[in-house]
């Protein structure tokens, strides 16, 4: 609410300009994303990688992702966390700021989807604060939200592995944001294909 | 690189012919797949669809690729794991000419073609392969082992009958012949032909054939005395041999065995006698490329090294009883040749174990008990057997059942590897409580039918289905003949037995309608194997029993028998034989469909036809719970 005052002085970043006039046309794609945080308080917390599968037409393109692991090295310092292990990985590794702007990028007006999609998106939008950008503009769909409604359950939630069980989907022993996503991204066809959304 | 890509690469490098990139090449093109999840019976591409710009590899469930000839669906292949299909894009540029459709819920990942072609234009052996598969017709499963990394073709010109395909097919024939010079003595090329088990030998003049000797001219010409044992081989060599070139088929090689009245062909490079020899063909490999025939598959039981080998003749079993169903071979005659041919897996098993092991100790039998020992193994189910071995000295008791539960266990393993599973109660002669001496089993049958549902809730009316499958007749004479003293006059074992009869869920509900399996994996289906199947086969059990019929296993032939032996109610019995051939040939259907053991009908697939079929078939169900009923006073157990 009233948001647009506190940046009505303000300079919008140029990516970020990019960004919003995409929204003028709607998207077929959807962009299935999962990142891996610290903890869940958007404020406190940091957001440690970032992954997502592009999915158009009821198929995951491999070749259409994203995946970066974020250098906070500020947190690290002050949670007096060693950053070896990032260090040592072959991934591609961005500061924060470079990070959200590719995946701004990446995202562009797609369709988001995770599970549950809402504390990924309070991460990302806590991460673009800083960058004095607005908030993410994209519809989300939470895939636990779509198996409830499937199942017409309302008491209960779902952890990742527990869809996975249902919906039969291979546990690989590796648990990284980039295999959290793609099992999303199966699990999203799937729940989609059931609810019959287009 | 992420690691999904990594995954995916990893997966791909099982199967061919992805198994001929090297990894970065295989990362290429993981990196550009796109992932599809079809939902059960979705269809992938019809007949006659616009080509795709991707081919498919199947990474989980199953795809199913059928062609409508005649307004029905005849399914050519069925994709597992790791199986290529849709190639038809690389080759051609009309549409496509089946149907893949989603038998199960199923992921299949989509290689685009113009990813994938630079690869095939640098490498020859993925285009080889790729080419080889596109070329033949519709591979059977026989071809494919375990169907895992099988590649199916597109170019399908599919006639109605299997073995016309088949016929015009290549051969697979002996590649390594035996070669020998014309001077070569008779007893060396003789004792040759026997240390490499075969009955030709080519006659070469430096690498070229001029004449093969066979079995058939040792005997004509040497065991009759006409020559000398000791004469050169060219004396009694046929000359000039028949020779082809090395992609003669079936039809063709059949064609020039007649003309020219001869039992062997030999192959050269370019079908002359003035080049290389490159084999033999033998009267054999016709008769083994011939279709699945029940002869031919026993003979190569009997010959087979291993269970690798078993299990590619198990599944071509399988075949047989598919193509026998659809041709409509009465049911009884099939289940009769399949049953033979299960007890000669399950025989040549044993063996493998004894070879493997060392004689036995003692002498003993191997039953096979359920369904097998009833001789109405259509499909693959569990393995059921119990071991007895005859009484020995009580000091050597315990090394002697070491050696057959070794044994039991040795051979189940084998039976694994063929695919038949394990019992999930453990009735197998591996466990030490189905492996004992003849005593003990006397005692525990004595047990079970005195005294009945006393401490053996367990007791499993299977144990009184038993067929012999190896060792001595007369243990499993005498097991006959306890079970036939305690059945007389054993009202309480009789009780027993009816209620455990009685005791199964009835199909129907009270409107009439099939009861279908409420929660579980099977949702929504029929159970036709605990609803209607088992109570006719306990049924058959209990009557054959209470009328002292040995011998006679087969709940159809039982019904049978019991109508000869007990008239006053023949009808009955002959409905129920009947009923049980209808039921048993539609979970035969179903199973061959599903690959699996058909115990769950999905009604809805069901023509209108089969399920009247099936609700007539209950009606004679209900006869024979009533004559159970007047027959045997149910009181001591309800």
């Amino acid at each position: 609410m009233l948001e647009w005052l506190k940046y009505i002085n303000k300079e919008l970043p140029e990516f970020w300009k990019t960004y919003l006039s995409k929204f003028d046309k709607k998207s077929n794609r959807y962009v299935v994303i999962s990142t891996e945080t610290s903890g869940t308080n958007p404020h406190k917390d940091v957001i440690f990688s970032i992954s997502a599968f592009a999915v158009v037409d009821d198929s995951i393109y491999i070749g259409d992702s994203f995946e970066a692991i974020l250098l906070q090295y500020i947190f690290l310092h002050d949670n007096q966390l060693s950053n070896e292990f990032i260090i040592e990985s072959k991934m591609t590794k961005l500061g924060e700021t470079e990070a959200i702007k590719a995946f701004i990028e990446f995202i562009g007006n797609s369709i988001l989807v995770g599970h549950h999609i809402d504390h990924d998106v309070e991460m990302i939008n806590a991460a673009l604060e800083k960058l004095d950008c607005g908030r993410l503009k994209n519809e989300a769909l939470d895939i636990d939200m779509m198996h409830l409604k499937l199942n017409d359950i309302t008491d209960k939630q779902f952890t990742l592995d527990q869809l996975s069980e249902i919906y039969k989907i291979p546990n690989s022993e590796r648990n990284s944001s980039i295999n959290d996503a793609y099992k999303t991204a199966l699990l999203f066809l799937k729940l989609k294909s059931r609810l019959g959304i287009k | 690189m992420n690691t999904i890509v990594e995954h995916i690469a990893d997966f791909l490098k099982e199967y061919s012919p992805f198994d001929h990139l090297t990894y970065p090449e295989l990362s290429e093109i993981a990196n550009s797949i796109r992932v599809v999840n079809l939902e059960k019976n979705k269809t992938l591409f019809q007949y006659n669809d616009v080509l795709h710009d991707s081919f498919y590899v199947v990474a989980s469930g199953v795809i199913h690729l059928s062609v409508i000839a005649d307004a029905e669906e005849t399914i050519l292949n069925k994709c597992h794991e790791g199986a290529i299909f849709g190639l038809r894009p690389f080759f051609a540029k009309n549409n496509y000419r089946m149907t893949a459709k989603a038998r199960e819920e199923s992921i299949v990942y989509a290689i685009p073609i113009a990813v994938f072609r630079p690869f095939v234009a640098n490498n020859t052996a993925v285009l080889d392969y790729l080419l080889e598969n596109f070329a033949t017709n519709t591979p059977s499963s026989k071809d494919n082992e375990n169907s895992r990394g099988s590649l199916i073709s597109d170019t399908v010109f599919y006639t109605d009958q299997q073995s016309e395909m088949q016929y015009f097919q290549t051969l697979s024939y002996n590649t390594t012949p035996l070669t020998t010079t014309a001077t070569s003595i008779v007893s060396e090329v003789a004792q040759l032909m026997a240390e490499m088990r075969i009955n030709s030998a080519v006659i070469c003049e430096a690498t070229f054939p001029i004449g093969i000797v066979t079995n058939t001219d040792m005997s004509f010409k040497i065991a009759t005395g006409r020559f000398p044992i000791t004469v050169s081989v060219d004396k009694i060599m046929s000359s000039p041999v028949v020779t082809v070139p090395e992609n003669v088929s079936l039809a063709e090689a059949q064609l020039l065995m007649l003309k020219n009245n001869v039992t062997h062909l030999c192959v050269t490079a370019d079908g002359t006698n003035k080049s290389n020899v490159k084999g033999v063909i033998s009267e054999h490999d016709l008769i083994v490329a011939q279709a699945s025939n029940p002869g031919v598959l026993i003979r190569e039981i009997k010959r087979a090294q291993n269970p690798k080998e078993l299990k590619k003749i198990r599944v071509r079993l399988t075949d047989l009883v598919q193509t026998s169903i659809y041709k409509n071979i009465p049911l009884t005659h099939i289940s009769n040749i399949t049953s033979e041919i299960n007890f000669a897996l399950l025989k040549r098993a044993i063996e493998l174990s004894i070879l493997e092991m060392g004689s036995p100790p003692a002498r003993f039998a191997w039953l096979s008990i359920g369904s097998q020992g009833r001789k109405e193994q259509m499909l693959l189910t569990d393995q059921d057997s119990i071991l007895v071995f005859e009484d020995v000295a009580t000091e050597k008791h315990r090394e002697v059942k070491d050696y057959f539960v070794n044994l039991g266990k040795s051979t189940s393993l084998t039976l694994e590897k063929i695919g038949y599973e394990l019992c999930p109660n453990g009735h197998m002669a591996s466990n030490m409580l189905w492996c004992r001496s003849l005593t003990d089993w006397i005692k525990q049958y004595d047990s079970w039918m005195k005294t009945p549902g006393e401490k053996s809730n367990n007791l499993s009316s299977i144990f009184f289905d038993y067929e012999i499958v190896f060792g001595e007749q007369r243990i499993e004479d005498a097991i006959s003949n306890v079970i036939f003293k305690n059945a007389s006059n054993n009202t309480l074992f009789f009780d027993f037995l009816g209620n455990d009869a009685l005791r199964t869920n009835s199909p129907l509900s009270f409107f009439k309608k099939f009861i279908l399996e409420e929660t579980g994996p099977n949702k929504d289906k029929f159970d036709i194997k605990t609803r209607t199947l088992m109570p006719l086969i306990d049924g058959a059990r209990l009557f054959t029993l209470s009328h002292g019929i040995k011998g006679i296993n087969n709940t159809y032939t039982r019904f049978k028998q019991l109508a000869i032996s007990d008239p006053k109610y023949s009808e009955i019995y002959l409905n129920c034989a009947e009923a049980f051939i209808t039921l048993s040939k539609l979970r035969t259907v179903e199973g061959l469909k599903n690959e699996n053991s058909g115990q769950y009908i999905n009604l809805e697939e069901l023509s209108k036809i089969d399920r009247e079929k099936l609700k007539n078939a209950l009606a004679p169900m209900r006869e024979l719970e009533e004559l159970i009923k007047n027959k045997f006073q149910l009181t001591q157990f309800s």
